[in-house]
Parts: C-alpha cells; structure tokens; sequence
C-alpha cells in the first residue's frame, strides 16, 4: 500500500463525542456503530434533549439492539433494519432546530446515506460527528459504466455492471457516498495484479 | 491592480449622515457584473495622498449601467469619509477597483438571516436582489439608532415585504440574538454587518446556540487605527520607508511607489498579509484574519490596518 500520498476527498472519522454547545443532539446508527452508541452514553449526558435512532444490521457479529433498549433513554428508537431508522429520521428532521447536533456510527454507506439525507436539510457534512465502526468495506462507483458495487473488501474488484476489474482508488464522492474505481487492465487486457483483501 | 474610472452620475443625501452616490463608467459602458454582497475599493485624492476606502455595492445586481455606495460620514473619520461628503459633487471622477465578494451569500442555506446595524445595511441591499431572484427563504432585521438613521428602510419595504423588520433603538425596540437564532429550522444560515459590538454579540449567540462556524458569516471593514510612527525595510525590494503616524502601513508602501496586493483594505480578506522577518517592539493586530495563534506567532501582518509599536520592522515584501 503506497502511503506517500494523501486524497483530500478521503473523509476522516472521528469518535463520537457529546458537544458542549447545542440545542439538542440526534445520535444515528446502525450494526456495530452501536458500540459507538454505548461508549457516548458513558460520557456525561447532555443537558440538551436527546433523539436517538439504532438499525440492527443483520451482517454484523454482535447484535447491540437489546443492549442499546435496555441501556439507552427512552429517546432512543431501535429498527429492525437501515432503511427503517433512515425512514423516521427523515419524518424527524423537519422538526429540528438549527444548533440540533448530528454523531452518526456504522459502516461507511450507512454513515453517507444518513448524510445524504441531512444534506437535503441543509446540514453540511463536516458538522456531523461522523465514526466508522466494523468494517473498511467501501462502495466503489465505476468511472466507466456509473454503476454503484457495494461491500467491496479488496483492492480490485470486478464492477457489477460492466465486469471490468476495477482498482479501488481512494477519491471519495460525497454526493455517491462511495469511491472512484477504474479499470485497471485497460491498457493490456488480463494484466491484473494481484488481488488482495485491504478493507476487511 | 487594474481600476475602474468612474464619475458621480447622482449624490442623495439619505440621512443626515448618510449619502448615497451613483458612479458610472467615465464612457458611458456598462460596468462588470457582480454578485450580491460585494464591495468596492474608492481611491481618493486627499491633500496629494492616495486614501482608499472599502464599500459596498448597494445597487441591484441585475443593473450594472451604474454602482451605487452610500458613505456614512464617520465621527472619528481619518478623512475618506468626510472627503466623499465635502469634496465629491456630481461629476467627480474617481477610480474604484474591479467588485470583489468577501460576502457572498451560501448557495447551501435553506433560509437565511440578515442582520444590519446602521450603514452595515449596504450589502444586504444586493444581497436581497439575488435572494429575491433565487426564490430563498429570508428574513432581514435592521436595527439603528433613532428614525431619522433608519436609511433605505422605505426601499427594504419595497424589496423585501413582510420579510423585513426594523429595531428602532430610541424607541427601546431591541434585536435580541437568542431569541431571534433559538428556534431556527435546519439549514439555516445566519448574516450579520455592523458595529463590532453588534458582530461580537450576534457570532457569540450563535456559537452558544450550537450553530456551526459554517453557518454564521459576518463582514466587518475595520478602519486602519493611527499610532507610533515606525520604520519598515521591504527585504525583496531592498527599501526602508517610514510609516507616519496618519498612514496605514500598506499606504505608506504604496507612498513609496510598491505595488503592493490587497483587495478589501479593512482587515478581512488577507490579500495584504505579508511575513514579518524581524520586528523590535509589538505588532498591533487590527485585522478580523489571521487567527490569534497567528497573531500570537507575530510572523504575519495585514499592512491595511494592523501597523507595530516598534522602532524597525523588516518584512518579506
């Protein structure tokens, strides 16, 4: 792995901490970002009110959706799936107010299609605590036929549309909430190096 | 720097301390486009010396056959704005530089807040007219001292409808930033021009609220404060001047025929900022730039309005 270069569009994740100055705080996220969810509610509660949404994620080991219930304020809703949580707190946003502060934890598509949906709120990115917890799987957009592959865990993968092998660069699009990935034997056709796991 | 030749096409004594004056281009062209929010640079011609004073550009956006200023005659004035009151009559030519845009409205807002003390309602009045055009949500709050200060508030009327509001403060109408900021939607973002104080306050309210640094813009010129007199050697072009106690730093170097950068002149772009190299006394930071790390450091100066207690200074110019 080349480590002499940094991409700007790479986006950095931080934990997620409490913020002293806000008006509220709406806490989202999903699969092993629970953990996230745990180590917040053992930092000093906030005097602001608190709105929290967990997905369970059926592809992660542990299950924190009965501890995060049992644990958590009653602010705290627990859903069956992402596209549940992703659902109510799109039904929840209309009623924040500005000073309303947005901690978001789980995988990297789940962390970016919580954030596309603040955007349309107005809510820009680099003011939402962002975390990424469990895995480095990344979405990987295809410059060549603009198909989205999820869940890619190594540095070639073959494009779920087009079936080029793709190299997974670290250009990160905030709009697709994924990386640019190109082909990568386009000059001598089955020249592929070799193909090894680097987002586990 | 390229400059605009202009001519005073209308002065309109708005207020008692407020004129408004209408600039043309000496040949009768249009002049360039610009975006709501921007600011001019004005050279004045004052007892042989270059004075430059940054304003804002009043006028529609959408109508670039003139430029509209209006000047507020400072009480402590180091002359600009006496001169553009006493000595400018129509007719007058002068030289303004091309519109720049320290101000510009965030095309990422979903509603956004204006907020004017006094003169500072110069660039929300073509900020409106951008607003207005883009369909935004907005809503404009001015505040002055007393009725007859209130300038403009007849056209804002007109501009603006129900959407604007005015805080008349002789007659005890108070703008209270925690009350107007708490109950905000998403996506909001907030604008303020005015007296420092009023800047201070508004930016400290909505830090308090939990508003994001992103959201909350301000313009605030500074003029360049009077002080010691000093020497500056300019390293690169291998001269030393002296900077008199009337002059700003950056008018002393162009005094002394450099051609030195700068763009808004009143300590809020850092177009001016240069390296200090060695200084023997204090820098006396008067800019709304550099962070106060910066200012602590003291390697970097904005010439335009910060100037040094100090008997040498060398800087990389």
């Amino acid at each position: 792995m080349d480590r002499q270069y940094w991409i700007r569009s790479k986006p950095v994740y931080t934990s997620l901490m409490w913020h002293e100055k806000a008006t509220a705080h709406c806490v989202i996220a999903a699969g092993d970002g629970g953990m996230e969810v745990l180590k917040l509610l053992q930092q000093k509660y906030p005097a602001q009110p608190v709105t929290g949404f967990f997905a369970k994620n059926q592809k992660t080991l542990k299950d924190y959706s009965e501890v995060i219930s049992r644990l958590a304020p009653d602010e705290f809703s627990v859903f069956a799936n992402e596209d549940a949580a992703i659902d109510s707190l799109r039904n929840f946003l209309p009623n924040c107010y500005m000073g309303t502060r947005f901690y978001v934890a789980g995988s990297e598509a789940f962390i970016w299609s919580v954030a596309h949906e603040l955007a349309n709120f107005g809510v820009q990115d680099d003011d939402i605590n962002k975390q990424l917890c469990g895995t480095l799987a990344r979405s990987v957009y295809c410059v060549h036929c603009k198909t989205v592959t999820h869940d890619v865990t190594h540095n070639i993968v073959e494009c779920s549309g087009c079936q080029r092998n793709l190299f997974v660069r670290d250009h990160f699009s905030r709009r697709l909430g994924g990386y640019m990935g190109l082909m990568i034997d386009a000059e001598e056709p089955g020249n592929v190096p070799p193909i090894e796991e680097v987002y586990p | 720097m390229s400059y605009l030749n202009v001519k005073v096409a209308e002065i309109e004594q708005v207020t008692e301390v407020v004129k408004r004056f209408s600039l043309v281009d000496v040949n009768g062209e249009k002049l360039p486009s610009f975006s709501g929010g921007s600011h001019i640079v004005v050279a004045m011609d004052i007892n042989g010396r270059t004075h430059r004073n940054p304003y804002s550009l009043m006028s529609s956006p959408e109508k670039t056959d003139s430029y509209n200023i209006a000047v507020r005659k400072q009480e402590y004035s180091r002359g600009g704005s006496v001169f553009m009151h006493e000595q400018i009559t129509v007719g007058t030519e002068l030289q303004i530089t091309y519109p720049a845009n320290l101000f510009s409205i965030s095309k990422l807002g979903r509603k956004n807040i204006l907020i004017a003390g006094g003169i500072g309602i110069t660039p929300f009045m073509s900020q409106i007219v951008d607003l207005n055009r883009l369909g935004t949500e907005y809503e404009m709050h001015y505040a002055y001292r007393s009725p007859e200060h209130g300038a403009f508030s007849d056209q804002l009327i007109e501009m603006c409808g129900e959407q604007v509001h005015f805080y008349i403060e002789s007659e005890g109408q108070k703008l209270d930033f925690m009350t107007l900021l708490a109950k905000q939607p998403l996506g909001t973002h907030v604008y303020v021009c005015g007296p420092e104080p009023m800047v201070d306050a508004l930016v400290a309210a909505a830090r308090e609220l939990g508003w994001p640094e992103k959201h909350i813009h301000n313009e605030q010129f500074s003029a360049p404060q009077a002080g010691a007199p000093f020497k500056v050697k300019l390293a690169v072009s291998d001269i030393e001047i002296e900077v008199p106690s009337e002059l700003s730093m950056l008018e002393a170097i162009e005094a002394a025929g450099v051609d030195a950068p700068y763009l808004c002149r009143g300590g809020a772009c850092g177009q001016c900022e240069v390296e200090v190299l060695q200084c023997d006394g204090q820098i006396m930071h008067n800019d709304h730039y550099l962070t106060d790390a910066e200012k602590n450091n003291g390697k970097k100066i904005l010439p335009c309005v910060s100037r040094a207690n100090c008997q040498n200074m060398v800087i990389k110019l």
